[in-house]
């Protein structure tokens, strides 16, 4: 489904991302791990190119998206993203911030935008805050309204950056059970992330990245249970 | 000594009688105001046009993606703009004004005319600037949010950045209004007829300057007072719906 082909990205001198190729398969649910600094997130955001890739390729339903005659917009309708801030839209209600994107790419009726916002509210709890605004809400609440947000575009890929290192412990649970239940629908999911028991047990697969590497990729069962690159032994250390 | 003081504060009412009532003059004033009031106007409304128009050039420019080839329909525009702002706020406005009027329009009688296109340009150059702050004064987690569900640059701009930057762009765009009110005052120097116009014009007719100079300082100084207090209702009536 994305394929990335001797991805590179560096910052001015500095090598973020050091010629990656990975495969992600559709229904594939993708926990990518590391230190901080180890390129997961930029790894994640070259994926939709809200980061440009140095060099390499990053081919989406056999769209070559790296291409600069690609309609980078047309693509991004496809691939939903949840950010570790939320990122919703202060100046608008919760129904609007849903609504918004399917409306204006005329991939809805306003009407049926409505619907679907109500149904997908619905599915993760938060019916009655259609009309609320952004900052009326708990961290736990925006990060489930930005899930229920990408969503809405009926994406066939999600990708998660860090989306629980912004929220109070307490509330880290609930986004986990909304990734949760839509990882069991079958959606094909990329989560850069440090909650490990959620790796454990959502992930398919785990990358285990340091330095612009992947180091390690394996599932998760035999990664937790017998990592093999040292610096993967060191990090779970530490982690676990 | 005292007695000098006395006289002086007897004459000072019919002085200023001499200088607002007589020969109905306040008339004049009122006119000259009305004129200051419409160039302030007129010039506010070109110089935020074009200060938007700058802004969002040069925001656009700033923020192509890297690698993909620039635009340079893009590039000339914004090279444009930064010597249209560098040249205007890099120069006085009483010689922008002056070489409006002499260099460029010498043939326009209407100086007021000549006064508006002088202030709206400078203006202009001032609110793009103004605007400029205040689109990068959005989070940028903002801008990739609208582009990550698939909308476009300009769409993303004007449903999600803008307004979120008007707020942080009122107040120092009320300050440019302010700013613009009493700049209309070297329009005076280019023989536009406005408020100082007339204010020297009876000072010199009736050989007592002060009064006149002093009336018109009270006039712009009432002015401003109320567009300050307009401009903090409005600023506070903001920061309200920030806590919503």
């Amino acid at each position: 489904m994305i394929d990335v082909k001797n991805l590179s990205k560096s910052f001015g001198n500095h090598l973020v991302l050091d010629n990656l190729s990975q495969h992600i398969y559709p229904g594939e649910k993708v926990v990518v791990l590391g230190p901080s600094g180890s390129g997961k997130s930029t790894f994640l955001r070259c994926l939709n190119l809200l980061e440009t890739p140095t060099s390499g390729t990053i081919t989406f339903d056999g769209t070559d998206i790296t291409d600069p005659k690609c309609d980078i917009d047309q693509v991004r309708q496809h691939m939903g993203m949840v950010f570790q801030h939320f990122n919703l839209f202060p100046n608008m209600t919760i129904r609007k911030n849903i609504t918004l994107a399917p409306v204006r790419t005329r991939r809805m009726s306003q009407q049926e935008a409505d619907d679907t916002a109500t149904q997908l509210l619905r599915r993760v709890g938060l019916e009655e805050k259609a009309d609320a605004y952004p900052n009326q809400l708990s961290g736990g609440q925006k990060q489930r309204i930005a899930i229920v947000r990408a969503l809405a575009m009926r994406p066939k890929v999600m990708l998660f950056d860090e989306p629980t290192s912004a929220l109070d412990p307490e509330m880290v649970g609930e986004v986990l059970d909304v990734m949760r239940q839509l990882a069991d629908e079958g959606m094909t999911m990329v989560v850069v992330t440090h909650e490990m028991g959620f790796a454990r047990e959502v992930g398919s697969r785990v990358l285990f990245m340091d330095g612009g590497h992947i180091l390690e990729e394996n599932k998760p069962q035999e990664f937790f249970a017998n990592p093999k690159h040292p610096r993967t032994i060191e990090f779970l250390s530490k982690v676990l | 000594m005292l007695h000098g003081l006395i006289n002086w504060l007897d004459k000072l009412g019919p002085r200023f009688y001499t200088a607002f009532m007589e020969a109905d003059r306040w008339k004049l004033y009122l006119q000259g105001l009305g004129r200051t009031l419409e160039m302030t106007l007129v010039a506010l409304v070109m110089g935020v046009i074009l200060g938007v128009v700058v802004a969002v050039v040069r925001a656009a420019h700033d923020q192509q993606r890297a690698g993909r080839r620039k635009n340079p329909l893009l590039a000339i525009l914004n090279f444009i703009c930064k010597i249209y702002t560098t040249v205007i706020r890099g120069t006085p406005m009483m010689v922008q004004l002056l070489i409006w009027t002499f260099v460029i329009f010498p043939s326009i009688r209407d100086k007021i005319l000549v006064g508006i296109i002088g202030l709206g340009i400078n203006s202009g150059a001032y609110v793009a600037e103004i605007v400029r702050g205040g689109l990068m004064s959005v989070d940028g987690g903002q801008m990739e949010a609208g582009r990550s569900l698939g909308l476009g640059y300009l769409d993303t701009m004007r449903f999600i950045v803008v307004p979120q930057a008007f707020k942080n762009i009122l107040p120092s765009l009320g300050n440019e209004l302010i700013t613009l009110f009493k700049d209309t005052s070297l329009v005076q120097a280019i023989g536009g007829m406005e408020l100082v116009y007339y204010a020297s014009t009876i000072g010199g007719r009736t050989f007592d300057y002060m009064p006149p100079y002093i009336g018109i300082a009270v006039m712009y100084l009432c002015i401003v007072v109320v567009l300050t207090w307009l401009q903090g209702k409005l600023e506070r009536r903001l920061r309200q719906s920030d806590r919503r």
